[in-house]
């Protein structure tokens, strides 16, 4: 039914089958938006964030996927900046996932803030103290490259490209594509580090609370570290789990193990420098404010377990396996190690946003817990499947995977073609 | 905190702060106009069809854009840098200048494997020839496999008399077995007469040189590895689905293999051959 419009000699699953794919993702997002509707009408009392928790599962799930959108300006880096060819093989998917990524932190955004007809105020009225000045105006100027990166893999479908002004456009678009990886980079360390140093410059927050170089305290700079390390294990996790959906190789093994390698180097230095950090938090910053770090951890579910499991389980762990060739070379390590790293970035996220709000900071103040309604899930769920409904729309329409042609060829190549030419 | 704000005040600050946000939105936005510009300009000089084709070969797999040095043994692996171009090829005179001498002076078959290739003409890695005329025109017709590939075409659709075609541009476009695909013209220059399957040539072109750049088609003595080469490509792309199980013990391809294989996915067989992915 729609043949015309997938890219020639890929396979890809009956009309049919990708309807009954997406229509339960069709339904959750149907969900999502009439729970999003009920906030943005009724207001954010329909969710249980009030002045005192005011950072719930919203915020959570925005740095968690903004963190994880990183893979799009990193390859995008490696690829056309520092010219890493191989990469080639995941650009396009890195520049989907940036865009669903960023594009759907900034619909949550716009549903948190709750005055979606007053989002302009930000641009026009900036607070120039305000670390969310710089994340808002990075943010929504990344979320424009990520559209301009994302048109020529758009323009690249087999019926558009057939329109001349089209194709020259991708053409010519694609040819200024290091201009815009310059700047989604100088972008992308801006806005992950300014989202870092959110919280580090909260001094009445002796959680999150840290010291640092001039005006950026450190979680400015854990948090680039942390976006590059695992943007590319995200990369490397996504195109794993489409290869297993759509049952066929999509991605050369060799380019599996390179996004593996380069995020077990990030990370490695990411996790020393994570380490450092809290044990100068834990021996001088932390006392300094009249705290001793053992209390935070003293109020449960919070206890030292999630330290531990932040800094070894999900970061010196996915260290070791993504350092190791061996642990490379075998897909099913590495995979398990990406998701590791990954779960580590979002642990983080999770401890410095949650965490942070529920600890008691003044002597009249009391542990609080904090769930979300049923209405900010679902606005989250629906944020998800979005995602996976634009991805797939992608991967159907738009030729994700450059090499899936050619390693479908080389999965029928050994068995069938005589070879002949080399004779001559 | 913006000039036009209330209460603004110059600072250091202000000025890092907007100087880098300008300069950002200045780099996009005319990055994006000089996208544009160059976009409008390529349309406007017609140069859609040249693009297009160095798209194409910028999407074909790795093994699809060998160079014809690598097919002939000049280089061991090569993966042509010019779309198929080696009139614009630094090496390819280097390649031809110490080019092994038995390679050159072996006689050239016009029969390759049971199909003829007439001696008399050029070809084209999109399967298309050329051949001189006495009358200062060229004569473009599709090759033995490519005929035989696709048989008896559903749909031609040749250019009108008095257009101009590009080298490696569209030549004219055919139909099969719901396939859809272009054939890649040789040379440039304009069409004079169009015939189509019922004679041997499809096109007949006043070149736009005289005499016409003709270093990008194979020489006769590089035809037969390029056959073979197509042969296994050939192969590949029919795919087990096409032709179950097979032995390869020679022969010679059916005159229709598109009626023989009716269950190959001709799209994607036509596409890989023609060299439109």
């Amino acid at each position: 039914m729609d043949r015309k419009l997938i890219s020639r000699g890929l396979e890809r699953r009956p009309a049919a089958d990708f309807l009954r794919w997406i229509l339960p993702w069709a339904a959750l997002l149907a969900f999502g938006i009439y729970a999003a509707a009920l906030c943005l009408v009724k207001g954010l009392n329909q969710t249980n964030m009030d002045n005192r928790f005011a950072f719930g599962l919203w915020i959570f799930v925005d740095l968690t996927m903004i963190a994880l959108g990183a893979g799009a300006f990193f390859t995008g880096t490696l690829l056309y900046i520092l010219k890493v060819r191989g990469l080639r093989a995941v650009i396009n998917s890195a520049v989907v996932i940036g865009f669903i990524c960023y594009s759907g932190a900034v619909a949550a955004l716009m549903i948190d803030v709750g005055q979606p007809l007053r989002a302009w105020y930000t641009f026009w009225y900036p607070n120039v103290r305000s670390m969310l000045t710089e994340v808002t105006f990075c943010i929504t100027c990344y979320l424009v490259v990520l559209s301009i990166e994302y048109l020529p893999v758009l323009l690249k479908n087999r019926r558009l490209k057939q329109i001349p002004s089209f194709l020259v456009f991708e053409f010519e678009l694609h040819k200024l594509m290091y201009v815009f990886a310059g700047v989604g980079t100088f972008l992308s360390f801006f806005h992950q580090g300014s989202l870092g140093g959110l919280y580090g410059v909260l001094r009445g927050r002796p959680f999150a609370f840290r010291e640092g170089f001039a005006v950026w305290p450190s979680t400015f700079f854990l948090f680039i570290l942390s976006a590059a390390a695992v943007g590319p294990s995200f990369v490397l996790l996504t195109a794993w789990a489409v290869e297993k959906i759509a049952g066929r190789q999509l991605v050369h093994p060799a380019v599996f193990r390179s996004l593996g390698r380069i995020s077990g180097m990030l990370l490695s230095v990411y996790v020393l420098a994570k380490t450092i950090d809290t044990l100068i938090w834990i021996n001088r910053t932390s006392p300094d404010a009249g705290f001793p770090a053992w209390q935070f951890y003293a109020w449960q579910p919070f206890g030292t377990w999630i330290l531990f499991a932040e800094i070894v389980v999900f970061g010196l762990v996915p260290v070791a396996m993504l350092l190791c060739p061996g642990v490379r070379g075998r897909k099913g390590l590495l995979v398990t190690a990406a998701a590791l790293a990954c779960c580590g970035v979002a642990l983080n996220r999770f401890v410095l946003t949650v965490q942070t709000l529920s600890l008691p900071t003044l002597s009249f103040d009391g542990f609080m817990t904090y769930w979300p309604s049923w209405q900010e899930s679902a606005t989250f769920l629906g944020v998800i499947a979005y995602g996976v409904l634009l991805y797939s729309f992608s991967f159907r329409y738009l030729n994700l995977f450059p090499d899936e042609r050619e390693l479908a060829g080389e999965a029928l190549e050994p068995r069938q073609a005589p070879v002949l030419a080399g004779r001559f | 905190m913006l000039p036009w704000n209330y209460g603004f005040h110059w600072s250091a600050g202000t000025i890092i702060f907007l100087g880098a946000f300008y300069t950002v939105l200045v780099v996009i936005l005319s990055t994006l106009a000089n996208a544009l510009w160059r976009s409008w300009r390529d349309v406007r000089f017609e140069k859609a069809e040249a693009l297009r084709w160095m798209s194409d070969f910028h999407d074909l797999p790795a093994r699809d854009r060998s160079c014809r040095h690598e097919l002939t043994g000049d280089v061991k692996v090569r993966k042509c840098p010019h779309a198929f171009d080696c009139r614009i090829c630094e090496l390819h005179p280097k390649f031809m200048a110490r080019q092994r001498p038995e390679s050159r002076q072996a006689t050239p078959e016009s029969e390759i494997f049971g199909l003829p290739f007439p001696l008399d003409r050029l070809y084209h890695r999109g399967h298309a020839w050329v051949r001189p005329e006495p009358d200062g025109t060229i004569a473009v017709g599709l090759d033995e496999l490519g005929k035989r590939l696709i048989g008896e075409p559903d749909a031609v659709d040749l250019p009108p008399v008095g257009a101009r075609i590009q080298a490696n541009g569209t030549a004219w476009r055919m139909q099969k077995r719901g396939a859809d695909f272009r054939v890649l013209a040789p040379v440039g220059g304009e069409v004079i007469v169009v015939g189509g399957q019922d004679q041997e040539w499809y096109l007949k072109v006043r070149p736009e040189d005289q005499p016409p750049d003709t270093r990008h088609l194979l020489a006769p003595h590089e035809v037969k590895p390029w056959v073979m080469r197509e042969l296994e490509r050939m192969q590949i792309a029919l795919g087990a689905r096409a032709l179950g199980a097979s032995l390869a013990d020679g022969g010679v391809p059916v005159a229709d293999i598109a009626a023989a294989c009716p269950n190959a996915d001709w799209d994607a067989v036509c596409g890989e051959m023609f060299l439109e992915p």
